[in-house]
């Protein structure tokens, strides 16, 4: 299942609020600062629902992926789990 | 805003690149003793050519950071550019303000003033740029939030995955996304040691 990492800090949280929204993803907090995003189908995120800027946007896996990138769009990210064909 | 006045705070960071990332890690981390307070690891945005990059940051002392920019994927170029190659763009000062209030101040001031003025907010500072008569970018920016341990622990880490990959394979990464795989296993190994 595709995962992501977190740091638990202001400008990256948007991604773990708008996560505990979707019944799909589960956020737990492994320590160490991080937050852990992980789903049991893609992990997929809208810029404006999150409310990032671009620099902020093309940033926001800085924590680490756990999964492989399949689209990474102006507004759409969607990460799958590893050996899932991509869409791109 | 007229009532804010535009004054500098120092050097908030300067900037430059990097094609030795391992070796710039060591010189001024191991060598000079410099804490890694700070990286962003993005995917490439902004111009269309740019490259995916890594951006580092070390504390020099008082608040204050020396930068370098590693672009993925991206040879060091051998003969000189021409003056508005997004390269050159790498190269900066940025002064810091101390206050969002200052730093819109000083956009005012710079736009009465009839210059083009950038706006970015960035991870943990929002700046501005404007370019000066040399083609030289000048940044203004005022930090966010503090750096914590925790930033520098994820610097470290996302360091640590572009080196380990670096050092496998014999060359330089290409994409910021094979550092972010990398980066979640060591993250989930940094995590099960400190459970």
């Amino acid at each position: 299942m595709p995962a992501i990492y977190v740091l638990d800090v202001p400008e990256f949280r948007a991604l773990a609020e708008v996560a505990r929204t979707k019944p799909a993803y589960r956020v737990t907090e492994p320590g160490l600062g991080y937050l852990k995003i992980e789903s049991d189908i893609d992990i997929v995120f809208d810029r404006k629902e999150l409310g990032f800027k671009p620099a902020i946007w093309y940033g926001a896996f800085t924590g680490g992926v756990h999964g492989r990138i399949a689209e990474f769009g102006r507004d759409t990210v969607r990460i799958v789990a590893d050996g899932e064909a991509s869409a791109a | 805003m007229p009532d804010t006045p535009t004054i500098l705070g120092g050097v908030h960071h300067t900037a430059r690149p990097t094609w030795k990332l391992k070796e710039t890690v060591e010189f001024y981390h191991d060598i000079l003793g410099l804490p890694i307070v700070h990286a962003i690891s993005a995917v490439g945005w902004g111009p269309e050519d740019h490259p995916d990059f890594i951006h580092l940051f070390f504390g020099s002392g008082r608040e204050s950071t020396i930068a370098f920019f590693y672009y993925l994927g991206t040879p060091k170029p051998e003969e000189a550019l021409p003056l508005g190659n997004w390269l050159y763009k790498s190269v900066h000062t940025a002064w810091r303000v101390e206050t969002r209030e200052e730093l819109l101040a000083w956009k005012a001031r710079l736009e009465e003033r009839g210059l083009d003025v950038l706006q970015v907010r960035h991870e943990i500072i929002e700046s501005i740029y404007v370019t000066d008569p040399n083609g030289y970018m000048v940044e203004f920016t005022w930090q966010i939030r503090a750096m914590s341990e925790h930033d520098g622990l994820d610097a470290k880490l996302t360091l640590a995955a572009a080196i380990a990959i670096e050092e496998e394979t014999g060359r330089p990464v290409g994409d910021i996304e094979t550092v972010w795989r990398r980066k979640a296993d060591l993250v989930a190994a940094r995590l099960a040691e400190a459970a």
